[in-house]
């Protein structure tokens, strides 16, 4: 029976299966942070429990590291702490640790792929949402809470009742792949499909328009399936996923007999069944923008603010909740998106903060200057995105237009560091959560690509970044 | 389980307003418990009880997988969140580590529950009492592993 890729990857890693669904998966990869793992070792401790496979599970310190000049002591004591305990449990452990010194420091997300520890057919934990990024590389992975962090340092398993399969077909061809982004692609499919859409699933992207992504672009679709509340994303691995990860630190000495495999086994058979399906064709897309206070709540820069009656088409808890948003956003009905004003911009998080998205960001800020009115500051995904960026002398070009340009790190994505917005401020991110908080107590998040955030930080507004020459 | 309700007549209640992220360095759950909800209704601390439930609409804990979400409710009192759905890792969290009880509610219940009735949940007939309006409904089942994780008293009890 033809079968999906998803089915393929569940069912090569089952340890065991009760009649009822019940499933127990074997892990291969767990990536650790410090935020929601103390508890878990804690949990080890007090029962003698040991890491089952130190091997398989590396860390490193991304939520709360302050992005400022690291050979400075962290001033917030009670981050400062959270670090140092998970220092004391990686040594403890023998885990693994990528810590705020080390050249491979990043957000959990961003170091995962490019030291090659992320690879094609595995299953990937995390105690963090965003783990369904690495779905991008044909890999299973789930975001899991505390305990199930603790289950598998200890067992290197996980129970789960089996996800639905629902596939999200993309089509057509871009016509302006620097204006139309991946971060674009996905906010049209979750501005479709809602931000329930894809509870209970795994969500595998397919079509020409996800073929023709890059690994990075890949990446930013698959991140954000969480906010579909999907379980996973997931795209099959092919050409430009084996040359992505060929020669990367972590990956295993036999890789080209793994490539071999991987390309003969690792797609959704033709015929194979979906429980779910949706297609967006790209060809028409334009660039998005949030207004509201979840992804979902998004629209065309050239369209205007909704009217709540208008989102709701009919829906009196939609409509509700649009007046809501609104008041929070504090933004009126019928006003151009490009008419909104912003006070900051923040290029940066595991959705936007890597290589591509950074270059991508220099075209528009190249010899200009942030206007005077917003505060900008670019947070590279990594250490090495950091190192990468700077060779090539993306780090003038920003510093020069007047960015704060950062040391790597979650940062405004969550505002668990000193980068958060003060109560009432207006900030372009590349993020992907504009949850009512989530940037600071009483900030306004609007979601965009990192092409969109670089214009909006040089005009001191949004602008339809299709009209610009340079692009 | 017997308890009063505090209602939140709303769908996407994410775990960012459940519990906001600076507080996610807070390793004490009693403290954590103070900032329940801080995102949403700054008077929740002094109003919600021992026992209380919270009733809400669609996608309940969506966003982040911090599991301190769920502790911040259950260590404020509350035993039980009946939501018309929920996000599943907050789902799953729920559970596992016996926090509260994740009870998916249909929108005739929903709509008929008031702020302050009185409720009494029987999980093993998938009932829900309304004391105060003399009415009874039906929850959904929990699924096949989460209903035994439940009844084990958490995931470190459950066996299959």
């Amino acid at each position: 029976m033809p079968k999906t890729l998803f089915e393929k990857i569940w069912e090569s890693h089952l340890v065991a299966e009760e009649k009822d669904g019940r499933s127990l998966l074997y892990v291969d990869r767990h990536l650790v942070h410090e935020v929601t793992s103390p508890q878990a070792f804690d949990g080890l401790r007090i029962n003698l429990r040991k890491v089952r496979r130190p091997d398989l599970t590396f860390a490193t310190m991304d939520h709360n590291v302050p992005t400022s000049d690291r050979s400075l002591p962290i001033v917030d004591q009670i981050s400062a702490k959270q670090i140092q305990v998970l220092e004391r449990n990686c040594k403890e452990f023998g885990i693994m640790l990528f810590d705020i010194h080390s050249p491979n420091q990043g957000i959990v997300h961003v170091i995962g792929p490019e030291l090659g520890i992320t690879l094609p057919g595995n299953t990937i934990v995390c105690g963090d949402s965003h783990t369904s990024t690495h779905g991008a590389f044909g890999a299973l992975a789930f975001g899991i809470g505390t305990s199930d962090v603790e289950h598998v340092l200890a067992t290197q398993c996980i129970w789960m009742d089996m996800p639905k399969t629902f596939e999200i077909k993309v089509d057509g061809k871009r016509k302006n792949p620097h204006a139309i982004t991946a971060k674009d692609i996905i906010l049209s499919i979750i501005r479709e499909i809602g931000t329930a859409g894809g509870v209970g699933t795994v969500m595998e992207y397919r079509g020409e328009a996800i073929t023709d992504l890059t690994m990075e672009q890949r990446m930013t679709i698959c991140n954000m399936s969480i906010e579909a509340g999907a379980r996973a994303g997931l795209i099959a691995p092919d050409e430009k996923t084996f040359q992505y990860l060929k020669g990367r630190r972590y990956i295993p000495k036999n890789y080209d007999e793994l490539v071999d495999f991987w390309r003969e086994n690792l797609k959704t058979d033709v015929g194979a069944h979906f429980e779910k399906s949706f297609t967006l064709n790209v060809n028409s897309i334009a660039p998005q923008v949030s207004w509201g206070t979840n992804p979902a709540m998004t629209t065309d820069v050239t369209g205007t603010v909704p009217f709540p009656e208008e989102y709701a088409k009919g829906n009196p808890d939609e409509e509700k909740a649009a007046i809501k948003a609104l008041q929070y956003m504090d933004l009126k009905p019928g006003t151009p998106m490009t008419d909104i004003t912003l006070d900051r911009v923040f290029i940066g998080s595991c959705t936007n903060s890597r290589l591509e998205d950074l270059t991508e960001a220099s075209r528009v800020i190249k010899g200009k200057k942030v206007s005077p009115k917003v505060r900008a500051m670019i947070v590279p995904g990594s250490q090495l995105v950091k190192r990468q960026a700077e060779e090539i002398g993306l780090d003038k070009i920003f510093k020069e237009a007047n960015f704060e340009w950062r040391e790597s790190g979650c940062s405004m994505c969550l505002g668990m560091n000193p980068d958060i917005l003060a109560r009432g401020e207006r900030c372009a991110s590349t993020s992907n959560r504009n949850f009512e908080g989530r940037q600071g107590a009483g900030g306004r998040t609007h979601l965009v690509s990192p092409i969109m955030a670089a214009a909006a930080a040089i005009e001191g507004h949004f602008v339809d970044v299709r009209e610009l020459d340079v692009i | 389980m017997k308890g009063s309700v505090i209602k939140y007549e709303r769908d996407n209640i994410d775990t960012d307003v459940i519990l906001p992220g600076p507080y996610l360095k807070i390793h004490d759950y009693n403290e954590l418990a103070k900032h329940a909800m801080e995102g949403l209704d700054i008077n929740f601390h002094s109003k919600v009880k021992e026992g209380d439930f919270i009733v809400a609409g669609r996608n309940f804990g969506c966003g982040s997988s911090r599991e301190h979400a769920p502790i911040a409710l259950a260590y404020s009192g509350i035993k039980a969140v009946l939501a018309l759905s929920f996000a599943r890792i907050f789902y799953r969290n729920a559970v596992d580590g016996a926090f509260l009880l994740p009870i998916e509610i249909d929108e005739n219940a929903y709509k008929e529950i008031s702020e302050g009735d009185v409720l009494e949940i029987e999980t093993s007939k998938n009932e829900i009492k309304n004391l105060t309006k003399d009415t009874i409904y039906k929850m959904k089942p929990f699924p096949e592993l989460i209903g035994k994780i439940i009844a084990a008293g958490g995931l470190f009890n459950y066996k299959p």
